[in-house]
């Protein structure tokens, strides 16, 4: 079996990709649009330079040859939703080809990686009739094909979830959104292939390959002869039916866009330098440290500065009191120090101290507390003495309780799920488990 | 001129599509533009029925620029539709009348703009102006590719177009020019230019390309004045020579193959949604209504414009047609390039013969019209600036003769026309209103 895949990706830019209408989602239809994007007459493209940036550090990242010069071409084709009825796309000259990915150790060579705009949006409103609104004409675009290196549908979803984990990282795209990943899927289980459309997803895509790849299979066993032809993935119905013949292909009629000039991308690519994607860090964890796959994945997966900091920590004490500190203490208080960059060589200072035996794990631990939270140690020991009074009413007032607790353990989360209705999120789920364990355990 | 007599002038002549006759009291000067140039006070429709109506939400950089400077756009000129013509015939809304003989053309595309230039005193700017400028006796300026902003003009071929001046004073060239050249971050093509330097060097020394004279589609009035023009440039101390540019018969060819095929994606947008009419069947599929829209509404000259460059678009043909098209261009921008070593500028009658009459050019046939522009084609396709002024008078008609200079060299063909002016004796057509 034979899978090949063109994935879509929205860049993170501020605005469009040939105007300056913003990208940013917004409730109204029709609001983020000018005579650019909506491609009215005597409008001209005008290239934002950040998506040409972004795309080639995709480019780069996939370890794609990239051109000296690049520039852009008109797709011709009439659809609604298509403005000009022409998508400034790329053709002749895509910003990055020949490129590679590593799924594990399988190498999934990359075809090309090229910009283009999206075009508008339809909604269908019943009664034949469509909107159409154009907030998204315009966006930029990235563009990956692959070769049909991959070779079942499960590959192909783990492929993609590793390659969109890379780019986002890569290129500093926050929004998890699935639904902004569009895909375009070619299998073919015998000599010819289909291809199947726009399907939105990694699930949808694994889904939509599986049914393909049953489909084909029955074909053939029957005697039947795969077409080639272009295929719509109905997400509804988990099915995918037949939108037109190969033969019967659009030709697009590409010729060279003449409002946009030659851009010598070369130098510009060269000046980009590439952050350490996730995975490569996982795997030097794993390697430098000797660390376990799942914590070295924990830890980078939580945040690409909390790695960092396990690094120092680590080069200063050793790996298990790094390990031991950043995944207790630190990661617990780790989302309200995310903003306080500024104070990251004190926990190494703190831990240090710890590591020359200067503090107790007690002490040590209440000091990253103050750090992290901001909160003083007088006033963290008197909330945890607060929290240790609540916990101890609730158990007193519930006497059925210690009974239960003897016999099931469960009834644990049961407490703690009082505790924290009471508390309403004053504290943090970790120090309530901790202070209620304790607590508990002196009481049997 | 008398501006009240707008009404009456535009009843003979039709050179405007729409004009306003109140014109603000603290104008500085009044102009027109051919109606391919977007404007927010004039509905703008490039002659085309397919945009009747349209009120564009912005204005041209062009006309903005003019404004900003105190000009006040009086009118909208008439031109063939999209600017697909040579004689501006192919107008939804009205066809210009020749000033010297309103049975004869204005030439086109802009022919409005020209008939407006030689009746009214002002300025109007226009695209592909050397034909209407050659036929209405008037000064036409076409800049160098990438000059003036295209931002807000109605596409006819991209790469080609450019917007010039019209004026029957050569002064205007130096006066408006400055005005409507410049960066522009909308237009992209318009960033890379270097400044505008008027004055500085002078036209020394010109090149004739002997295609030009051996070629028996020059009629022979044009030829006789264009070889008087010669003694008269040599009178006031420039060189001729003879030089040899073969390429230059393809130009038609490479003009009409590109061009045709950037407008059949131009006008792609144009099927009733977003401008223009939209008046047609909303129960049909959406092709459907493309298409019987489309074929409602684009006129002759368009529609063919538009099979022709897609099918010069399709597989098979683009490498035969539009792909080969696109090196010889270069070898033609390469062969003029090679005269400018020697010459400040090359000459030839601007058109190979004087306007016809309208009933001459209801019998030419499309390759005809379209190989007549074989001279114009060549500054068109190189991407560089030409000018051309009056030189002389066949039948009454004015003949013109025109200058192309490399990139960016504007300045010997303002300084030229100035020149010219004092040496020659331009007539003013009589106007009768």
């Amino acid at each position: 079996m034979k899978i090949g895949l063109e994935i879509h990706v929205q860049l993170p830019t501020k605005s469009k990709m040939f105007c300056s209408c913003p990208t940013t989602g917004t409730e109204t239809v029709n609001t983020h649009i000018c005579p650019g994007c909506l491609g009215l007459p005597g409008s001209r493209p005008s290239l934002n330079k950040k998506a040409l940036e972004l795309g080639l550090t995709i480019a780069k990242k996939l370890k794609c040859t990239i051109p000296e010069t690049t520039w852009f071409s008109r797709k011709t084709y009439f659809y609604p939703d298509l403005c000009k009825h022409f998508q400034i796309t790329q053709h002749d000259t895509p910003i990055g080809f020949d490129g590679v990915f590593y799924l594990g150790k399988k190498p999934i060579r990359i075809a090309r990686v090229l910009l283009e705009e999206d075009p508008g949006k339809i909604k269908r409103v019943g009664n034949g009739s469509s909107l159409i609104d154009y907030n998204r004409s315009g966006i930029p675009l990235t563009e990956i094909v692959t070769e049909p290196d991959l070779s079942s549908p499960s590959e192909a979803r783990e492929f993609l979830s590793e390659l969109l984990t890379e780019i986002k990282s890569t290129i500093g795209l926050t929004d998890s959104g699935e639904r902004n990943i569009r895909c375009d899927c070619n299998i073919s289980v015998g000599s010819e292939r289909c291809e199947v459309k726009n399907v939105t997803g990694l699930k949808n895509v694994e889904t939509c390959l599986k049914y393909e790849a049953v489909r084909q299979t029955k074909l053939i066993k029957s005697g039947g002869k795969i077409e080639r032809e272009t295929r719509h993935f109905d997400e509804a119905k988990r099915v995918t039916t037949s939108a037109r013949k190969k033969e019967f292909e659009a030709d697009y009629g590409y010729i060279g866009e003449p409002d946009l000039g030659i851009y010598h991308v070369a130098n510009m690519a060269k000046s980009i330098e590439l952050c350490e994607s996730p995975l490569i860090m996982i795997d030097r964890f794993q390697k430098e440290y000797g660390i376990d796959e799942k914590i070295a994945k924990q830890i980078v997966n939580t945040s690409i500065e909390l790695a960092k900091l396990f690094e120092k920590i680590a080069k200063i004490t050793d790996v298990d009191t790094a390990q031991t500190w950043i995944m207790g203490t630190i990661s617990a208080n780790w989302k309200s120090f995310e903003k306080n960059f500024e104070k990251y060589d004190d926990i190494v200072t703190i831990i240090s101290k710890f590591y020359k035996g200067d503090t107790t794990d007690t002490q040590c631990n209440l000091e990253l507390k103050t750090l992290m939270t901001g909160v003083s140690a007088e006033k963290a020991a008197s909330i945890s003495a607060d929290l240790d009074t609540i916990i101890n009413k609730i158990i007193e007032d519930n006497p059925s309780f210690l009974i239960d607790y003897r016999r099931n353990e469960k009834a644990f989360n049961w407490i703690v799920g009082i505790i924290m209705k009471q508390t309403r999120g004053k504290y943090s789920s970790e120090n309530i488990i901790s202070a209620a364990k304790k607590l508990i355990e002196e009481r049997l | 001129m008398n501006v009240n007599n707008i009404t009456t002038i535009n009843t003979t002549y039709r050179m405007f599509s729409a004009f306003t006759d109140k014109i603000e009291s603290d104008a500085k000067f009044t102009f027109s533009v051919s109606d391919n140039l977007t404007s927010k006070s004039f509905e703008t429709s490039a002659g085309s029925k397919i945009l009747e109506g349209y009120r564009p939400p912005f204005d041209s950089t062009t006309i903005r620029r003019m404004k900003d400077v105190g000009g006040f756009l009086m009118g909208k000129t008439n031109m063939d539709e999209f600017g697909f013509g040579t004689f501006s015939v192919n107008s939804a809304f009205g066809i210009p009348r020749n000033p010297f003989d309103i049975e004869r053309s204005c030439g086109g595309p802009s022919g409005g703009s020209a008939c407006a230039a030689a009746v009214f005193d002002h300025v109007s700017l226009g695209t592909s102006i050397m034909c209407p400028a050659s036929f209405c006796g008037v000064y036409g300026l076409s800049p160098s590719y990438g000059r003036v902003s295209r931002y807000g003009l109605i596409d006819c071929g991209n790469s080609f177009d450019r917007i010039g001046i019209l004026s029957f004073k050569a002064s205007a060239l130096r006066e408006y020019l400055p005005i409507i050249v410049g960066k522009d971050v909308h237009d992209p093509t318009s960033m890379i230019q270097p400044d505008l330097k008027l004055g500085g060097k002078k036209m020394c020394a010109v090149a004739v390309p002997k295609q030009i004279i051996d070629n028996k589609k020059v009629s022979k009035g044009v030829i006789e004045s264009f070889n008087r023009s010669i003694e008269s440039l040599k009178s006031i101390g420039i060189d001729v020579e003879y030089v040899d540019i073969p390429t230059l018969e393809y130009s038609v060819s490479v003009y009409s193959i590109i061009a045709t095929s950037e407008a059949s994606t131009d006008l792609a947008r144009y099927c009733g949604m977003r401008c223009g009419p939209q008046d047609g069947d909303y129960t049909l599929k959406f092709d459907d209504y493309f298409t019987s829209f489309r074929s409602q509404y684009f006129g002759d000259e368009a529609k063919k414009r538009i099979l022709l460059g897609t099918l010069i678009r399709m597989a098979g043909y683009v490498d035969k047609y539009y792909n080969k098209a696109l090196r010889v261009r270069e070898s033609i921008i390469a062969d003029y390039k090679r005269q400018f070593e020697r010459f400040d500028a090359i000459i030839t009658p601007t058109m190979p013969f004087i306007s016809p009459k309208f009933d001459d050019v209801s019998k030419m046939s499309t390759l005809d019209s379209y190989k007549s522009e074989f001279l114009t084609a060549t500054p068109i396709v190189t991407g560089m600036p030409h000018l051309s002024v009056t030189c002389g008078y066949s039948e009454g008609m004015p003949i013109g003769l025109m200058f192309t200079s490399d990139h960016w060299n504007e300045n010997v063909l303002v300084d030229m026309a100035e020149r010219w002016d004092c040496s020659f004796d331009v007539k003013h057509a009589e106007v009768n209103a």
